[in-house]
């Protein structure tokens, strides 16, 4: 797969020579020459296993003189060719000079026709029920090379189970199975969970899942992109349309920093009253960001755009209101306030929407941009000296680095997590850093540990350390940060202290180095860049304004302290997209419009300005929040609102210098990618070609020369945990009861039951065993109350407390707290 | 003479039959081909033939058809296999009556009868549901949903044709 361009060797195709790079797999050096060599069981994502037999060809060298190396020549004066006695299989071939192959003999057609056939044995022949049908490999391979006519009887044909649910998501058909192991090699050489196996042998062969629950992977989804038939299919879409019915619109996900490029196919649909609604996300190709994977979030998430908790009509004192009454009485409140305003955005807000609210602001004399969850700082660092411009996290391999500290990446950041595991395969080092075991020591070369609130001490010190010396000796090295377990402030020195590392190091400027955080959010990076900040959020909470505008933050689930201060601001201007608890509060409650209703842009988190479309019809009166923050400036007499999020865009394009060459034509600039994935599901499955646009990835400070400015380091003391106290950790877990996830009702077995993970020390002394039901008290917060896990995860004296699983909020960062039992494991069961 | 020609040929029509008829007094039975409404079909045991899988609609080249469909279960059967059609309509306005639906269809579940006589007052009546085109199910049998027996109607097409 990999393939060195520097060295090129001549091949023959089909008595036509070609330049191709040298040791290009066969299968990939005729795709991109134009000769499609049908493959089944071969992917260009995977290492061939030469299983299918799909891709027979006959193949042969020039024969060469031994002793002189010169080509001998036969008695017409051509090269001789020595000739392979049988086909051989194109997929397990790499090319070499004087490789002579023949792909349009009757022999080579015989054996195609042949395997088609063998393939179609048992194969039920239901494709008008099969979700696969019309996007489907075997069936087009079958109608270009197949026979065309069957001579099985079809009493003969094997009988097997044609509904086998792999856990909650995927669904197995046995019969339509043809057993390439695409799936099984999947989850193994690329995700990284080996859950799927092959069960018995010869016609009985079955694909079987390992795993606790079943096929427990975060990137189950993908199997089905790349099974060459219909034998996986998802339950979300499962007969949601046939492929050839569907819309699709390229789209960015909107759950997490990866910036995943997706596309949303749509159909109108009854029960929605007709509208044009998503049936399915299936990835869309970007090499630089996501490859062609994405993960089930992204894949099964989008159900709360549609979700009945959407907000739907503009509310006034709790009352329904036309939007433009919405409007006036929002614009009144804020003349009525002066510059005593301020706003807190959501970090899934798009760029568009960030920069209109920040000049309503602005327009009121107000500065005060605040970012949510203000969990994560340093943005300005990755600005800074972020990954280079052109860094592809699948360049990384044998003599590079990658540091991940702070971080549960897998839940973080899924698909970070799966392309830096495949790095790690590459030769990558791979260091995980974490005051607590996670799932991602399983990915890594090398693990370190420290106490919490120790992690940015780490950082500082690891200058003079083996692992230090080590990771600064790499030729390339990226860190990535969370705030697993860090205050803002300790996660600001964290960031300072690994920008610090990195630029001694002279790991800044350039391709593949740099640093990088889990930031929340599909946006923080375009937060950053629009001036909104974590540290605002903190000083409006330490000084609440007049007139607060709460644009997509979901304060009250988040944060369970917000109520101490939010009870002093005046007026609440909520612009949700769900009719949640604030926006009960609030004196306007606008509905505004989520990624899949309008246009607009994110930056990810390796700063790639990248492109949405708008996919389905609106909900209700939902407007896009741009149009939302501009019509109330216009009634304030900031002048006239703009008419397109592209309008927008402009805007920004002309006043903030990172966004220079963002237009929205620029952003939807493609260039041909590598595996050619295109319209031919056969070759890379049936993720999508890219046609809505590559994005543009904004240069940092340190790619442009620019003086940088990490500032003084400020690592704060470690908290004083009291007696009898412990420290509760908030962490993050990708499957959780957000608003933005809990509509999609298929995740919901997949959702843990609210817990807390405890060391068995402090069980034991605590008295706590595994399962009991516990309650943690946190000073101003309701207890919260989950089940304990005593699982040796967890270090000593900490509470692991997973965010968004209880009912109750869970503080936003660190804390200190206490818990106790109120409940056995046997009494509350059930 | 050219008038006696003339009246020559109206008198001889004058004794003949007529062609028109007096409908709806009087019907003429159709050619056998003659393609009318749709008709959604079942099978003896009262489920149906449709399965939802599209291929009318996507055959229709006046787009006519509009499939939604949905999964069955053991407990709530409407036809044999795993996919049913959950909605199935088609605008009598658009539908040009040419059949290709009833070629594409797999089961051979649409089928166009002779009735012709379709009236709307207005656009919306023009659409046909499933209600209205599936024919009601064979005496003794209770239609569809019905509760069956697991595992007995598991193909969506339950009698396939050998190979000759
Ligand atoms: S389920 Fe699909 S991907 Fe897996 S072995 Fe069978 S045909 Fe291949
Ligand atoms: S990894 Fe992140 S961006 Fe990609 S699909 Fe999953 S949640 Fe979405
Ligand atoms: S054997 Fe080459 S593609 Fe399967």
């Amino acid at each position: 797969m990999v393939t060195n361009i520097t060295k090129t060797v001549t091949i023959y195709i089909d008595d036509v020579s070609y330049q191709v790079p040298a040791g290009a797999n066969l299968v990939d050096a005729a795709k991109a020459l134009g000769n499609d060599i049908p493959v089944f069981c071969y992917h260009p994502k995977m290492s061939p296993v030469g299983m299918c037999r799909m891709c027979l060809v006959e193949l042969g060298s020039i024969e060469k003189d031994r002793a002189t190396g010169e080509v001998v020549l036969d008695d017409k004066g051509q090269p001789k060719v020595r000739w392979f006695p049988k086909l051989q299989t194109a997929c397990t071939t790499n090319v070499s000079d004087g490789m002579t192959v023949r792909t349009n003999t009757k022999q080579v057609d015989q054996a195609r026709e042949n395997v088609v056939e063998f393939l179609l044995t048992s194969h039920p022949l239901d494709c008008p029920v099969c979700d696969k049908g019309g996007e489907c490999p075997l069936q087009n391979l079958t109608m270009e090379h197949g026979p065309g006519k069957t001579r099985m009887n079809f009493a003969d044909k094997m009988h097997l189970d044609k509904h086998v649910p792999l856990g909650d998501l995927i669904f197995l058909d046995e019969e339509r199975c043809i057993q390439c192991a695409r799936c099984i090699r999947f989850q193994d050489e690329v995700a990284g969970d080996d859950v799927l196996a092959f069960h018995e042998r010869g016609r009985s062969l079955q694909i079987i899942t390992n795993s606790e629950p079943g096929f427990d992977s975060y990137f189950s989804g993908n199997t089905t992109d790349i099974c060459p038939v219909g034998a996986l299919t998802t339950a979300d879409f499962r007969f949601g349309a046939r492929p050839w019915e569907l819309t699709n619109v390229p789209s960015i996900c909107p759950q997490c920093p990866v910036g995943c490029n997706t596309s949303l196919s749509t159909r109108l649909d009854r029960d929605a009253g007709g509208r044009a609604i998503i049936k399915r996300v299936m990835p869309r190709q970007n090499e630089q960001v996501n490859e062609i994977w994405i993960c089930d979030k992204g894949r099964f998430g989008h159900h709360f755009s549609r979700g009945a908790d959407r907000l739907q009509i503009p509310m006034t004192g709790n009352a329904p209101a036309s939007l433009t009454r919405a409007l006036q009485v929002a614009a009144d409140k804020l003349k009525a306030a002066g510059s005593d305003v301020a706003v807190i955005a959501g970090s899934s807000m798009s760029n568009e929407d960030l920069w209109a609210l920040k000049q309503l602001a602005n327009g009121l004399g107000s500065e005060r941009l605040g970012a949510w969850p203000p969990t994560h700082a340093g943005a300005d660092l990755v600005a800074q000296v972020g990954v280079g411009k052109g860094t592809n996290l699948s360049a990384l391999g044998k003599g590079d680095a990658v540091l991940i500290i702070a971080s549960d990446l897998e839940e973080e950041a899924p698909v970070w997590r799966l392309r830096i595991n495949q790095a790690r395969k590459r030769g990558a080092i791979v260091v995980v850093a974490n005051a607590r075991k996670t799932q991602m020591d399983e990915f890594a070369s090398e693990t370190a540990t420290f106490e919490y609130g120790e992690a940015p001490k780490f950082m500082a010190d690891i200058e003079a350390s083996d692992l230090g010396k080590k990771l600064a000796a790499a030729n390339n090295l990226i860190i990535l940060t969370g705030a697993d377990g860090l205050t803002l402030v300790e996660s600001r020195a964290l960031m300072q202290s690994a920008a610090n590392f990195l630029i001694k190091t002279g790991h800044i400027g350039k391709a593949n180095n740099g640093l990088m955080s889990a930031f929340p959010g599909s946006n923080a990076m375009g937060l950053y860049y629009m001036g909104f900040t974590p540290e605002a959020t903190l000083d409006i909470a330490q000084k609440p304004p007049k007139v607060l505008i709460v644009a997509q933050s979901d304060l009250i689930a988040d944060d369970p302290s917000v109520g101490e201060w939010l009870t002093k601001v005046e007026t609440i201007i909520s612009l949700t997209l769900f009719n949640d608890a604030l926006a009960g509060l609030a004196t306007v409650a606008l509905p505004i419009q989520s990624f899949a209703e309008r246009d607009g842009t994110f930056v990810n988190g390796e700063r790639r300005v990248q492109r949405f479309y708008t996919a389905q019809g609106p909900i209700g009166e939902a407007t896009p929040a741009w149009q939302v923050a501009g019509r109330i400036g216009e009634l304030l007499g900031q002048g006239k609102v703009k008419l397109s999020a592209a309008a927008v865009m402009l805007d920004i394009t002309k006043s903030v210098p990172a966004f220079e060459g963002a237009r929205y034509k620029e952003l939807a600039h493609v260039e041909p990618q590598f595996p050619m994935i295109q319209k031919d599901v056969y070759y890379g499955g049936t993720a999508y070609e890219n046609t809505g646009g590559l994005g543009v990835q904004i240069p940092t400070a340190a790619d442009q020369g620019e003086t940088l400015n990490v500032g003084e380091v400020f690592v704060p003391e470690t908290p004083k945990v009291g007696k009898g106290k412990m420290l509760i950790i908030p962490t993050q877990v990708l499957y959780n009861r957000e608003r933005t996830f809990q509509s999609s009702e298929l995740m919901h077995p997949r959702v843990a039951d609210p817990y807390a993970e405890i060391n068995s020390a402090d069980a034991k002394r605590l008295n706590i065993n595994n399962g009991d039901m516990v309650e943690i008290a946190i000073a101003g917060a309701s207890a919260i109350r989950v089940r304990a896990q005593v699982d040796g995860r967890a270090p000593k004296g900490a509470v692991i407390l997973p965010r968004h699983l209880a009912t109750n909020a869970v503080p936003l960062t660190a804390t200190v707290g206490s818990i106790s039992k109120v409940g056995q494991a046997a009494v509350v069961e059930g | 003479m050219d008038l006696i020609k003339g009246f020559r040929t109206t008198f001889k029509h004058v004794l003949q039959e007529p062609v028109t008829i007096q409908y709806p007094e009087q019907e003429k039975p159709f050619q056998e081909r003659f393609k009318g409404r749709h008709e959604l079909k079942r099978y003896d045991n009262g489920l149906e033939k449709c399965i939802g899988c599209s291929l009318c609609a996507a055959a229709c080249p006046a787009d006519a058809i509009w499939v939604e469909a949905s999964e069955n279960t053991d407990e709530e059967r409407y036809s044999p296999g795993e996919r049913y059609a959950k909605t199935y309509e088609i605008n009598m306005l658009r539908c040009i009556f040419c059949g290709y639906c009833e070629d594409a269809c797999p089961t051979e579940a649409i089928v166009l009868t002779q009735e012709h006589r379709l009236s709307f007052t207005n656009r919306r009546d023009a659409i046909y549901t499933k209600d209205m085109l599936i024919v009601p199910p064979p005496e003794g049998t209770e239609g569809s949903p019905q509760q069956v027996e697991p595992g007995k109607f598991n193909r969506p097409i339950p009698d396939m044709e050998n190979p000759k």
